[in-house]
């Protein structure tokens, strides 16, 4: 079932922003504040689908009344968003989060207080309306990933022409860069030949494993994450993981914080709980570094902070790390304090990586080449 | 006061010299910064002494000079009476110890050994002549004279004395009276925390009738620090009384020396004459119970009967002590004070009334100021006096520091890690004792030791103005609720129904209900002003009703009633509740509308009202107002009674000092009191505690 052709069109994502329009009018007719209902985002409130084989949002709901500065402020921040994203659908244009935060500028008692709130509020509109973002034409200017490996791409131009792509031959060492949209109106899966894709945390151990031809070497196509991944690029891990059928490999330090970059590719993120069906890729494997690598290979590596404990506690109580591998993990990193570095493996000289690590670990899990 | 040569008289004579070096650490001369704060302490609160008896409002001038070396050279002016010339030797150059045991009274210099050590100082550090110039208002001329000290006969050397006419440096001017001394020292000028600086500024607190100003010039004469301290009130402090010792803090010692000295023949008369709280009835007991004869002769009395009376004193129920030897500073005034030295945003300051110790009358002021200039980083600042001199040494083993760290600042909205300690935040406390025998930790006089009932009173004082700061904090906490609901329901409810109207295009809807939905409250919002063309404190009410009901409320106001305070103008009438509360009953108040009261005070100056209590009475809360509770109105009103009796008791005493007081009468002035008076109205949920 693709999201693509469930896609809405024009008239159907303007229809659905008046809906908020219309709950709020319709309150202050009856005589009672203005409100918007949606559910609550936070870890307590995600369940696991079945069906979907992700995690989404649960039934818990919250109010966002106006009879709160605050909610009433956020609201009315709403109503600008709508008549905002109105225009530009009109119009034909679309913005970023961060131009939508300085135009909010001119809406007076509307306006956002920082950044982090007009991103906060175009999520909510998306779970309000069940539209995307894309939809509402708006975009991150955070950057997609960076692939590298024998994959070929077709992606529309700013002419309107389709460009094919091969990520091998047609790119340099910085490897072809994921455009914020990969939607099947800009992005097109040609053809590949690959066994897996392996995302890889830092740009560091990226530029490592293709210095090493690790791509070639491992029959495998490599993507840069850079941190906790954006939305395409999870969103384009699903579609080459659906359309091509290749397993996700991911290899990350070790630390609570690469468990939670794993998690938001494997089960889904819980700010994005809404549309995890669409970027979640069910199935994902974490590869290393884990906490039996660091005494396994003796890495050198770094006593556990404070922030970094109570991570750790939090995953404990977080239902999409409610396995018992991940368990063992959290509690055997608890057990000796330590955490490491993906680049730790350098340890044993700058080849060990691809020529000792990665193939024993890829064998432990049936991709032995 | 009483001579050291006096006091030593029956022991060997020591050279004054010895003396001072032995004890220069309790009197004051132990470091070299220290001595300069000492040596300013010993000018100025002579100065501030002078004029008070005389009358006179201080202008206290200190200039501090770096020299070479370590010399500083120290000059301090007053505008007092100044000193005839006959007596500036034994001013200058006579040790002055402790204070009388014969008449007890409240004054500064208690707690020092006077200007002479000054003088002593000087000489021995830089063999450096003080040189004074004094001048009386009688006298067409002033005295120029320098001293030295005679160490071996503790007594002035004078020399170069002239008469001249006095013309003020600064201003040109003939100085009419006053007092001029300069002296060079060893010593060390530096900031902080105890610096000369910050002496004057808190004697400038307690001191608010007085202009203190402070130059403070480096080797070359530039200005290194300055502080100019004008007064906030023209009115000095009353003449106090002197009383004699009570019965109750008198020790075996002092009791035998008073006896021995006597001049009385009859012991009734000893008794009644020489203490205060004896009447005729009471020493008669006193005797009875100690087996002694009325006509003995108080010479006469040994020391196994001496015992016996001082048992007594403890037995026989005595009248306390007069407190009119006592001079609080009024808690209005350190408002004033504290106002000029820290710039706050709140400022709570309450006179406990008088009470006695072992025979010693005191009383007890706090203060406490918040927000605003002061750093909300570490501990509060304490501001400890005794009897209006500043005391900046030795705070942790202070009983009034006790006092502070052993209330619980959370309950009041002041940060106070595990309880213990000073609390921590944006403040500044006061604590000021006022007492004709302050104890002290030791005889440095930086610490006051330890007494359960000054702790009591202190913590009583305390918990007043804590009481105060957590009243401002959550009305400062409800007054911005409010306002953030004012601009919810008036700015940002029209624009989400215009804006939704635009998008929709229909029709905008009726608000009004939504209003009274979202705010379903009544809110009291007061705002104290001041009218400067009419000089008048002004208070206005507004009270706005957002609930779907019509409310009917009794608003009261609580103000700073006495006798030269006085309410000039009120709009809505209504009537005097009790003393220090205004009562309005308001017309019933209909949804969605509000209604406004206004007063004008007289007899208040500029920020003298800047904080006060509204309370209602009437079904359902308002937001800005407490509900009053009617037993603490029925306390006021009793406390009330109780100040007028008090007030005819002491009319009466002062005619009939001594006279029988008939047992009846008796009790009733003990319950008197033991009262706490008009500060019950804070003392009262306290009682939970």
């Amino acid at each position: 079932m693709s999201i693509v052709g469930q896609r809405k069109t024009k008239e159907e994502v303007k229809d659905a922003l008046k809906d908020i329009a219309s709950e709020m009018h319709n309150k202050m007719e009856k005589g009672v504040p203005p409100s918007m209902t949606l559910p609550v985002r936070s870890k307590t409130n995600i369940g696991f689908d079945n069906k979907l084989g992700v995690y989404k949002y649960g039934k818990k709901k919250s109010t966002r009344d106006a009879t709160s500065l605050g909610s009433a402020r956020q609201l009315l921040r709403s109503l600008h968003v709508t008549e905002f994203i109105e225009q530009m659908i009109d119009s034909g244009k679309s913005s970023t989060l961060r131009e939508m935060y300085y135009i909010s500028e001119a809406w007076g008692h509307g306006k956002f207080g920082s950044q982090n709130e007009s991103n906060n509020l175009a999520e909510d509109l998306e779970i309000v309306t069940k539209c995307l973002r894309e939809d509402f034409k708006l975009r991150p200017e955070e950057d997609g990933a960076r692939i590298i490996g024998n994959v070929t791409f077709e992606e529309r131009n700013r002419k309107g022409d389709w460009m094919r792509i091969n990520c091998r031959d047609d790119v340099g060492d910085s490897g072809y860069g994921v455009p914020y949209n990969v939607e099947a109106e800009k992005l097109t899966l040609i053809e590949e030949d690959v066994d897996f894709i392996m995302a890889i945390e830092t740009g560091g151990m990226f530029d490592r494993l293709v210095e090493n031809g690790f791509d070639e070497e491992a029959r495998c196509a490599l993507i840069h994450l850079k941190g906790q991944p954006a939305r395409s690029t999870r969103r384009i891990m699903k579609r080459m993981s659906q359309e091509w059928n290749k397993p996700i490999i991911v290899f990350a330090d070790c630390d609570p914080w690469s468990f939670r970059i794993y998690a938001s590719i494997a089960y889904g993120a819980i700010k994005t709980a809404h549309i995890s069906e669409y970027l979640a890729t069910k199935g994902a494997q974490y590869l290393g570094i884990t906490a039996d690598d660091i005494l396994a290979y003796d890495l050198p590596s770094d006593e556990l902070t404070k922030q970094d404990l109570s991570a750790l506690d939090s995953e404990l109580t977080d239902p999409r790390f409610n396995t018992g591998y991940w368990r063992d993990q959290i509690n055997l990193m608890k057990e000796i304090g330590k955490k490491a570095e993906q680049q730790s493996l350098a340890k044993y000289g700058l080849d060990f990586v691809t020529d000792t690590y990665l193939p024993e670990k890829l064998a432990d899990i049936g991709l032995g080449y | 006061m009483v001579d050291a040569r006096d006091i030593s008289g029956k022991q060997k004579q020591i050279a004054v010299s010895e003396f001072f070096e032995k004890n220069k650490h309790f009197l004051g001369f132990d470091s070299l910064q220290r001595s300069l704060i000492t040596a300013v302490k010993e000018a100025v609160d002579n100065s501030l002494d002078a004029c008070e008896e005389a009358r006179i409002l201080p202008n206290i001038v200190v200039e501090i000079n770096r020299l070479k070396g370590e010399d500083i050279e120290l000059i301090s002016q007053d505008n007092g009476p100044g000193i005839p010339r006959d007596a500036i030797e034994n001013v200058f150059g006579k040790f002055l110890l402790g204070s009388r045991f014969h008449a007890i009274r409240q004054t500064r210099g208690q707690q020092g050994i006077g200007i002479t050590g000054v003088v002593m100082y000087a000489q021995l550090t830089t063999g450096a002549k003080t040189r004074v110039i004094s001048k009386i208002a009688n006298d067409s001329s002033a005295v120029f004279v320098e001293l030295g000290l005679d160490t071996r006969k503790n007594r002035a050397i004078k020399s170069k004395e002239r008469r001249e006419v006095w013309i003020d440096e600064n201003t040109g001017e003939e100085v009419r009276h006053g007092l001029k001394i300069s002296t060079i020292m060893k010593a060390k000028y530096q900031r902080g925390k105890q610096s000369v600086y910050q002496y004057l500024r808190m004697t400038s607190i307690v001191n608010p009738h007085a202009t203190i100003s402070l130059i403070v010039r480096g080797k070359d004469g530039e200005i290194i620090e300055e502080g100019k301290w004008i007064r906030t009130s023209e009115r000095l402090p009353r003449v106090v009384e002197e009383i004699k010792p009570h019965p109750h803090g008198i020790q075996l010692g002092t009791l035998q020396r008073m006896l021995r000295e006597s001049e009385q023949r009859k012991m009734t008369s000893f008794l009644r004459h020489n203490f205060s709280g004896v009447s005729v009835r009471a020493a008669k007991e006193v005797l009875s119970t100690s087996a002694i004869e009325d006509d003995r002769m108080p010479k006469r009395i040994n020391s196994e009967d001496a015992k016996k009376l001082i048992a007594s004193f403890q037995r026989v129920k005595l009248l306390p002590p007069p407190t009119d030897c006592l001079s609080p500073i009024d808690d209005l005034l350190i408002k004033k004070g504290l106002s000029k030295a820290i710039d706050s945003r709140f400022a709570s300051t309450v006179t406990r009334l008088p009470t006695v110790s072992q025979g010693n009358p005191f009383q007890i002021e706090v203060g406490l100021v918040f927000g605003g200039d002061i750093s909300a980083d570490g501990p509060i600042e304490v501001l400890r006096f005794a009897n209006r001199v500043p005391l900046m040494y030795q705070q942790g083993g202070c009983a009034l520091t006790k006092a502070i760290e052993s209330i619980d600042w959370k309950r009041y909205g002041l940060d106070h890690p595990g309880g213990k300690g000073l609390p921590k935040g944006a403040a500044a406390v006061l604590i000021h004792l006022a007492s004709t025998n302050v104890q002290f930790t030791s005889e440095a006089k930086e610490a006051v030791a330890d007494n359960e009932e000054v702790f009591d009173e202190i913590r009583k004082g305390l918990l007043e103005v804590g009481r105060g700061l957590k009243n401002h904090l959550k009305k400062k906490d409800q007054r911005k609720k409010a306002k953030e609901k004012f601009e919810l329901v008036n700015v940002i409810l029209p624009e989400i129904a215009k804006k939704t109207s635009k998008i929709l295009g229909r029709e905008e809807p009726d608000l009004a209900p939504v209003i009274t939905q979202i705010m379903n409250a009544v809110f009291c919002e007061e705002e104290l002003g001041w009218d400067k063309e009419r000089k008048l404190a002004t208070c206005s009410i507004k009270i706005f009703n957002y609930t779907a009901r019509a409310r009917a409320y009794t608003i009261l106001l609580k103000w700073p009633e006495n006798e030269n305070i006085t309410i000039v103008e009120n709009s809505n009438g209504g009537r005097k509740e009790a003393r220090g509360i205004w009562a309005w009953r308001l017309d019933t108040l209909n949804p969605g509308t509000s209604t406004t009261i206004s007063v004008s005070l007289s007899g208040l100056s500029k920020g003298d009202w800047t904080d006060t209590d509204i309370f209602f009475r009437g079904n359902g809360d308002i937001i800005g107002a407490t509900k009053i509770d009617e037993k603490i109105l029925e306390e006021i009103r009793k406390s009330e009674a109780l100040a007028a009796i008090r007030n005819e008791i002491s009319e009466s005493e002062s005619q009939e000092t001594n006279e029988i007081v008939s047992e009846g009468e008796l009790v009733k002035k003990e319950e008197t009191n033991n009262s706490d008076g008009i500060n019950i109205f804070a003392d009262f949920e306290e009682g939970s505690e």
